[in-house]
């Protein structure tokens, strides 16, 4: 299939509601004096990490791009580009989403890639615009695959998911505390995504969704933001610079350290690259399970609260036991 | 949208939200009490028992002596960042001390001194 299909580049032509919704965000918290937080290097840090987002894009977009036209060429699909197939591609690319979300956090290797959307201890409109600059590399694309193979044309995928990028600009407030109930029950909101930025024990590896939050209750990763547990923002540690390079490359440079350092079968350099985040061979640091299991040793009072339903006690890491 | 505005719209943006915030007042540096250093220390490190916390005259950096060894405390923009002086080398700085962590994302800190407590704190850190 090779007929010549145009979508317009949205996240581009949502630049500069990007730059009025932040003047608007910075002047509400200045007039209100609550609603968040800014600080001069941290947001721009985060607006030049956005900008190098979109340059990568320019850069390196071409591999994905070449890989969704190979798929296209050879399916046999084509189910047009309708309002409805529109709105079906919007709803499944948004499961996509979850699942390179979840991988995101669970998988080092595309961890990576995603920490710097998490390096700022802010949380604001400009934390939105801290994007990768190596997504590339992770080979995420191809989980785009069914989608192209099932007859979605790969520009109408590519636009969709630019949609989804842009809806998830504005969840990244504090100026907003919760939505109308029903809206809170089928959509990803700031009250949810700020959980997801949080680096206490209980929103560790929550909140996945883009859009929809119905999928992290499907495949149970929803935990509610909690007034009794204020969202901490940032990493479990925290890195201490500004620099977009380091900012952008910290985690890669860390997992090549890793995994070449002697000493290491083949089997723990492959998990330092591709385990979760926090696996050391040497029982040296903590996963996010381990984080959460020491938490509610500290705090035993918060088992079974939400975040905790699936935790158990202290467990010591299993490498270190065989150690 | 035509590249020549993307790129004035992007470099407009970024340099127009410094102005702004760099003029309201939003570059200044947290400022840290032994209160604060003490709790911020357990938001980064909540396995830690505290022994005791110096903070440095300027209020920009703390040394935080734990049961398991001493940690290093700072500000960072409006934030702190902490770390645990394990793997790291201290160079003598004209300002007081520059301490190397070994970590990409973290590379170094300056920890500004004034002559009298630069004399204690290189007590603090020398290995015990």
């Amino acid at each position: 299939m090779t007929d010549q299909i145009t979508f317009p580049d949205a996240v581009q032509w949502a630049v500069p509601f990007f730059i009025a919704a932040i003047l608007a965000e910075f002047l509400w918290i200045a007039v209100k004096g609550k609603g968040g937080r800014y600080e001069t290097r941290d947001a721009v840090t985060s607006l030049i990490m956005g900008a190098g987002n979109i340059a990568s894009g320019f850069a390196l977009g071409f591999i994905a791009y070449a890989f969704f036209m190979w798929l296209w060429q050879i399916t046999p699909l084509n189910l047009g580009t309708s309002i409805p197939v529109i709105l079906l591609c919007f709803v499944l690319d948004d499961l996509r989403y979850y699942w390179v979300h979840r991988f995101g956090h669970r998988i080092r290797w595309v961890w990576a890639s995603h920490v710097n959307h998490h390096s700022s201890q802010h949380y604001n409109l400009t934390t939105a615009l801290r994007q990768t600059w190596t997504y590339t590399f992770t080979f995420m694309m191809v989980v785009r695959a069914p989608l192209i193979l099932l007859g979605f044309h790969p520009a109408m995928v590519l636009f969709v998911g630019g949609l989804n990028l842009i809806y998830q600009f504005w969840i990244h407030t504090e100026a907003i505390g919760k939505m109308p109930r029903w809206f809170e029950a089928v959509m990803n909101t700031p009250s949810h995504h700020r959980a997801h930025h949080g680096r206490n024990a209980r929103y560790l590896d929550c909140n996945y969704a883009g859009v929809f939050i119905i999928w992290d209750k499907m495949f149970g990763t929803f935990v509610p933001e909690q007034e009794s547990d204020r969202v901490d923002y940032g990493l479990v540690h925290n890195i201490g610079t500004f620099n977009p390079l380091r900012v952008a490359f910290h985690e890669w440079v860390g997992i090549w350290q890793d995994a070449t350092q002697p000493g290491l079968t083949l089997r723990q350099r492959l998990a330092y690259c591709f385990a979760p985040p926090g696996y050391s061979h040497d029982g040296s640091r903590d996963s996010s399970d381990q984080i959460k299991a020491k938490h509610l040793a500290r705090h035993p009072e918060d088992r079974g609260t939400p975040g905790f339903e699936q935790s158990e006690a202290e467990t010591p890491n299993t490498e270190a036991k065989q150690a | 949208m035509p590249l020549e505005i993307l790129l004035i719209l992007v470099a407009g943006g970024i340099v127009g939200v410094t102005v702004l915030l760099h003029l309201s007042g939003k570059s200044e540096l947290r400022a840290l009490t032994p209160e604060l250093a003490q709790s911020e220390w357990l938001r980064h490190a909540p396995d830690d028992t505290i022994i005791d916390v110096t903070v440095a005259h300027d209020g920009h950096s703390a040394l935080i002596r734990t049961q398991t060894g001493n940690g290093l405390l700072w500000s960072f923009g409006a934030d702190t960042v902490a770390r645990h002086l394990l793997d790291f080398d201290w160079l003598e700085h004209p300002d007081g001390f520059e301490i190397q962590f070994h970590d990409f994302g973290t590379p170094k800190v300056i920890v500004h001194l004034d002559d009298f407590e630069r004399r204690h704190w290189r007590h603090l850190l020398e290995p015990v």
